[in-house]
């Protein structure tokens, strides 16, 4: 019998152990976290702490989940080191663990840039797990105004559920544009305009050099020099992959831990998926991290899969990002901007500023390799399988950024014909 | 760019559909597209709406149900929905028709002095016509007639007058069918009425009914409307004119006549020379009033005065879209709802003048010909004022404009190609017994953004025109067919055969006649009867070699056209999408079939330029053979 | 398990499909009523031209459906007995990830509401309520086929 570990409890961990138990009942899995929670919907702590949902709803699977699945589940261990040549774990308790499998899925911890002053004191969060949240709860009662480092999802969405609320936030960006790492210049302008017009002040082409206070947080300064008063400092600055634990081995590092197109590192018996890992992006076409939860499950299914004896294969990766703020609908697709003009490069655009709606798509030698719509995000997911499948689009380029493009319209494209329209 | 190619052949149109899509402006063709796809139980005409225990639909693959709640099959259905078709069409030109006619009776009563009698000869010879005494007084007459014709919308029996100049033969199988129109509105309400819950079920009488109303149109509302208007307005010349979006001038104040009715439309031109505006507008920094018209009012004032014409109708919203129309003055009908929301996009002002025709939120200055000249130079002192507000770099007129030779009328047809001695239609008459001329067609219609824009219209015309048959045309499509150079006598050289090229060299016309504005088909049927009267073509208006077509049609006005022309004897084929009768076999099969025993023609639908040329070349050389002519010449 | 199919011959575009489909959903299930009702009912099936055919559009209850591997709020899951894709609204955030992974393109945001409008096959009655409201049998309902083309 088997002895799977599985190190990381969140999506690529759940997808992980939901594909094992799929093809394999028997064999034994032990899941290590080093959170104090079961499996929780991680994306959904800004909505908590913007009180749109309460704490029941955040889990990600019913709380019998691992019974029902015969997982030993151990809470609030760190896993601090992997020895690959013996097959153990050691954790922060100085237990071991053999597997004969072992899955990384670690996932990613938030950036605090050491430059910044002042960004190790208490009432500076990253917001990453459910104890961030519950500790900015906590400090919400005395909290009037706060600010966000950093301009992207992480950040806006946690300005969004601090100003539901009540609380006055600054977002404070060292880039020109809210989103720099899922939106093109022209669709970052009309969601932050959407979110100036709600009451979140947003700080363009700024970093923060220093924060400020005694024991409590009384302002942070800009490079500007300018500084401006708050009691509490969210850091969402990106995030670093959790690969400590494989430091020291034999184990391919980049940033994150490489893996093939069967999500194996280059260790036979050890795999990785989730914001840990560092894969093949279909649309840059090089290897790259995509931390994101649907990217996670999927690498997480395939890696389970794969590890319970199949061998499929995975293409790879892309950027895919689904977004709302106050009612505008945002939604990222693989390349979003170019950063050189080619031969084979193409952009098709749709602007209309009346209504708020953008759609720019992104072809090389007439494949879609990216997409952005802001307003308008129906059939999206036919665009996501356009650049997985690698369509070539040159017969319905005309089509693409119409308000009824769908399905039919790609049809005859398709490799694989299904048995809807008789 | 390609994507504009196919909504238009007209490049100025291209041009401005671009415009519009850079612009995030929608047009017509942005809204049809949202349309898809439109309900194929409508487009079969199988969807009927009359009564409350509906609406009911029939299944046109034959599974469900074949009968409506009250019982009525697809038969009945799309025949009556056809109907209500054809009283609608008959209504707006028949309405149209009595606003003239009553203009008249007012002029007559002293009550404007904003109109006079312009063609004293025509208003003699329409006098006769009703049976008054021309040697009375002026006053007299102008009472006498303007009262006759009004009674014409209200006649009860008898027969309208102007059924007489048909010949004898045609009136005959219109006595024997029951169809003769007995009075203008009345032959409208017993349509509608055919078409209640529970009336006639019998589609073959119900077209019947309909081309009786048909009838009452083109021999009667439509009729009144031409010759009035010819008399008060002052008969058609031949006449060089400009048409297309280039006709816009960026120094100028430019104001837009827009809809049917010239009792309107001529008091902006005589408005627009008033030296008080000139002046007014010389302060407001522009170099003078620019009137420019859209559609059938476009066509009135072109024929009479000249005016430039900036589109048909389906150029309506581009017209504003270059950002250089200072106001867009409309009365009835073909005005596009949307114009207002695209008019609020610029500074242009859209002001209606018809109390039947508004538009929520839009300024409104009514028109009375009591009052007609004061208003029309209100409503062009409104552009002027407004020039001021044109955004410069909004302005983007395109180049396109195209010379045309337009003003031809059943009068014009007569002295010139009789030549200087004497009047007559005895040359027309030769060249197509000769073999010269093949024969006639009528082109007429509107356009449908379901279609190439103009593609059908000019395809077809230079097809029929190479074939040595000479196009007559109204309305839209002969704006369409201007717009790409056929309606000059050069055009002849390049696009005529070589018996229509002699005969346009000879007399100095062009291949493709402009007879006038929708109204003006009436003109058509006229020189028709005056044809057969002449002689030699047979002894109905069935015998002339001679079709008509409507190939990109869009208002019930073109069905009922249709139906009158039929009712009369000429074949028209129909271009765009059939009528919504496919859903009845027995109905469509009827109306290209079995019609052309009972009146002596039939319809035809057809969706490509090419086949449709030779479908009406098909059947006029049939008519040829018939006649026993001579075979065509080249 | 019954699956819906579509025969593209026989659609005429004219929506009665998507009518039914709303009003089926709406709390008064009456066609005059559910249109004044505070949260509108929204068809959860679209019908779609190209190229001179009609294609209605609807969830196709996928055995490994991408939109329950996307959702991040664990909202929507796969019934293997009922051959149903099911969504639990009271879980959803509206965040979309569904709409953006749907290979279909059937599932449409409800901004309004912030739910995700998606065919759920009716899953409460008999038979789909499109099935009945189509005039001339374009909506086929029948056990799953195995078509290898």
């Amino acid at each position: 019998m088997k002895q799977f570990v599985i190190i990381g409890n969140s999506a690529a961990g759940i997808a992980a152990i939901e594909a094992i138990r799929n093809k394999d009942k028997e064999s034994r899995i032990t899941v290590i976290s080093d959170e104090d929670y079961p499996s929780y919907c991680r994306c959904l702590i800004s909505y908590y702490l913007a009180a749109e949902i309460d704490e029941g709803k955040i889990l990600y699977r019913p709380l019998d989940f691992y019974k029902e699945n015969k997982i030993d589940l151990l809470l609030n261990k760190r896993v601090i080191h992997v020895e690959p040549k013996k097959n153990y774990i050691v954790c922060d308790d100085k237990s071991k663990l053999s597997y004969d499998t072992l899955l990384i899925a670690t996932g990613a911890k938030p950036k605090f840039p050491q430059g910044i002053k002042g960004i190790k004191k208490t009432n500076v969060f990253g917001f990453r797990t459910i104890k961030d949240t519950k500790d900015i709860l906590g400090q919400l009662p005395v909290t009037k105004s706060a600010c966000v480092l950093g301009g992207g999802l992480i950040g806006l969405k946690a300005a969004y559920a601090l100003k539901k609320r009540n609380i006055e936030v600054k977002v404070i960006i060292k880039s020109r544009q809210v989103l720099s790492q899922m939106l093109d210049f022209e669709a970052a302008n009309i969601v932050q305009r959407r979110l100036e017009d709600n009451g979140i002040e947003i700080i363009l082409g700024q970093d923060v050099t220093e924060i400020i206070g005694n024991g409590d947080i009384k302002a942070v300064k800009l490079d500007s020099g300018k500084v401006f008063g708050c009691s509490m400092v969210i850091v969402g600055k990106g995030v670093q992959p959790n690969v400590d634990l494989v430091k020291d081995t034999d184990i391919k590092v980049n940033e994150g831990i490489i893996v093939d197109n069967r999500l194996q590192t280059n260790i036979p018996n050890i795999y990785a998926a989730g914001d840990v890992c560092e894969s093949f992006d279909l649309t840059k076409k090089s290897y790259s991290i995509n931390a994101l939860w649907p990217v996670a499950v999927e690498q997480g299914k395939m890696a389970g899969r794969n590890m319970a004896g199949d061998s499929l294969n995975y293409d790879g990766s892309l950027g895919m990002n689904s977004i709302e703020f106050f009612g505008l609908p945002v939604v990222s697709l693989g390349i979003y901007k170019i950063k050189e003009p080619g031969a084979h490069i193409e952009e098709l655009k749709l602007s209309n500023t009346k209504e708020n709606i953008y759609k720019k798509i992104i072809l090389m030698d007439n494949i879609i390799i990216g997409a952005i719509f802001v307003g308008d995000i129906r059939n999206s997911g036919v665009f996501l399988r356009l650049i997985r499948e690698k369509i070539d689009v040159s017969s319905i380029k005309d089509r693409l950024c119409r308000e009824n493009f769908g399905y039919p319209d790609i049809i005859d494209l398709l490799k694989d014909k299904e048995c809807i329209y008789v | 760019m390609d994507e504009f190619k196919e909504k238009s052949i007209d490049l100025a149109t291209q041009e401005m559909l671009k415009k519009a899509q850079d612009e995030n402006i929608n047009t017509a063709w942005d809204r049809l597209e949202l349309q898809q796809p439109q309900c194929g139980f409508g487009q079969l005409g199988l969807c009927c709406t009359v009564c409350n225990m509906g609406p009911c639909r029939i299944d046109p693959f034959g599974e469900g149900p074949q009968s409506g709640v009250c019982g009525a099959n697809a038969d009945t259905i799309a025949a009556r929905n056809l109907a209500r078709k054809i009283a609608a069409g008959a209504s707006a030109h028949s309405d149209h028709g009595r606003d003239v006619a009553h203009t008249l009776s007012l002029l007559a009563d002293g009550h404007t002095h904003d109109y006079e009698i312009l063609d004293v000869e025509k208003f003699r010879d329409l006098a006769s016509e009703f049976g008054i005494n021309i040697d009375k007084p002026k006053e007299q007459i102008v009472k006498e007639l303007s009262k006759r014709l009004l009674e014409e919308f209200g006649k009860q029996d008898g027969e309208l007058v102007f059924c007489k100049r048909a010949p004898k033969k045609r009136q005959n199988i219109w006595k024997s069918l029951n169809i003769t129109p007995r009075g203008i509105d009345r032959e409208v309400v017993e349509l509608l009425h055919t078409t209640h819950m529970g009336v006639d079920n019998d589609y073959k009488n119900i077209i019947n009914t309909g081309m009786r109303c048909a009838l009452s149109d083109g021999w009667g509302g439509s009729m009144v409307a031409t010759d009035v208007q010819d008399i008060i307005l002052g008969s058609p010349k031949p006449v060089r004119g400009k048409v297309n979006l280039g006709v816009l001038k960026e120094d100028y104040v430019n104001i837009v006549v827009h809809g049917h009715e010239p009792i309107l439309s001529e008091m902006a031109v005589k408005a627009s020379m008033d030296p008080e505006l000139v002046n007014l507008t010389r302060r407001a920094g522009a170099q003078g009033i620019n009137l420019a018209g859209i559609c059938c009012t476009a066509n009135e004032v072109l024929m009479r005065h000249g005016i430039p014409v900036a589109g048909n109708f389906l150029q309506q919203e581009l017209a504003i879209i270059t950002g250089a129309v200072e106001v867009m003055m409309v009365d009835v009908q073909c005005i596009m709802p949307a114009l207002h929301e695209i008019a609020s996009c610029f500074h242009t002002k859209l002001i209606t003048t018809n109390p039947k025709a508004r538009f929520p939120g839009v300024i409104h200055v009514e028109f009375e010909p009591k009052h007609a000249y004061e208003v029309a130079k209100q409503i062009i002192k409104t552009g002027i004022e407004n020039f001021s507000n044109r955004n410069k770099e909004r302005v983007n007129i395109p180049k396109q404009e195209m010379d045309l030779v337009a003003g031809f009328t059943k009068e014009i047809v007569f002295q010139i190609l009789g030549g200087r001695y004497r009047a007559t239609y005895k040359p027309l008459n030769e060249a197509i017994i000769s073999g010269r001329l093949r024969g006639l067609a009528g082109v007429v219609g509107c356009n449908n953004p379901k279609q190439t824009h103009d593609y059908f219209h000019t395809t077809l015309v230079k097809e029929l025109i190479k074939n040595d048959v000479l196009v007559l045309q109204t309305g839209c499509s002969a704006i369409a067919c201007a717009k790409q150079g056929l309606l000059i006598p050069e055009a002849a050289r390049e696009y005529a055969g070589k018996g229509l090229q002699e005969i346009c060299e000879a007399v100095g016309i062009p291949p493709v006649l402009h007879l006038g504005s929708c109204v003006d088909n009436s003109r058509i049927l006229t020189a028709a009867s005056y044809i057969i009267a002449e002689g030699g073509l047979g002894e109905d208006l069935s015998d002339i070699p001679a079709a008509g077509a409507a190939p990109e049609w869009m208002s019930e006005k073109a069905i009922t056209i249709g139906f009158y022309f039929v009712a009369s004897g000429v074949y028209t084929v129909f271009g765009a999408s059939p009528f919504a009768t496919l859903g009845s076999k027995n109905l469509s099969d009827y109306l290209t079939g079995q019609l052309e025993e009972v009146v002596g023609a039939k319809f035809e639908f057809c969706d490509d330029p090419l086949k449709m040329a030779h479908l009406m070349i098909n059947h006029i050389d049939n008519k040829r053979k018939a006649l026993k002519l001579k075979p065509v010449m080249y | 398990m019954k699956q819906l199919y579509y025969d593209v011959d026989k659609c005429l575009g004219c929506k009665s499909c998507e009518i039914a489909c709303a009003v089926g959903h709406s709390a008064t299930k009456d066609l005059f009523k559910a249109l004044k009702e505070e949260r509108v009912s929204l068809p959860r099936k679209k019908v779609m031209h190209t190229r001179g055919k009609n294609y209605p559009v609807s969830c196709r209850h996928c055995k490994d459906p991408k939109c329950v591997d996307a959702c991040m709020a664990g909202a929507l899951s796969y019934d293997k007995e009922k051959g149903i894709v099911l969504h639990d609204e009271t879980r959803c955030v509206g965040c979309w990830m569904c709409v953006m992974v749907c290979p279909y393109g059937a599932i449409r945001p409800n901004i309004k509401t912030r739910i995700p409008l998606r065919c759920d096959k009716c899953k409460d009655k008999d038979e789909p309520d499109c099935v009945k409201a189509c005039p001339t049998g374009a909506v086929i309902w029948q056990e799953e086929v195995e078509i290898k083309l």
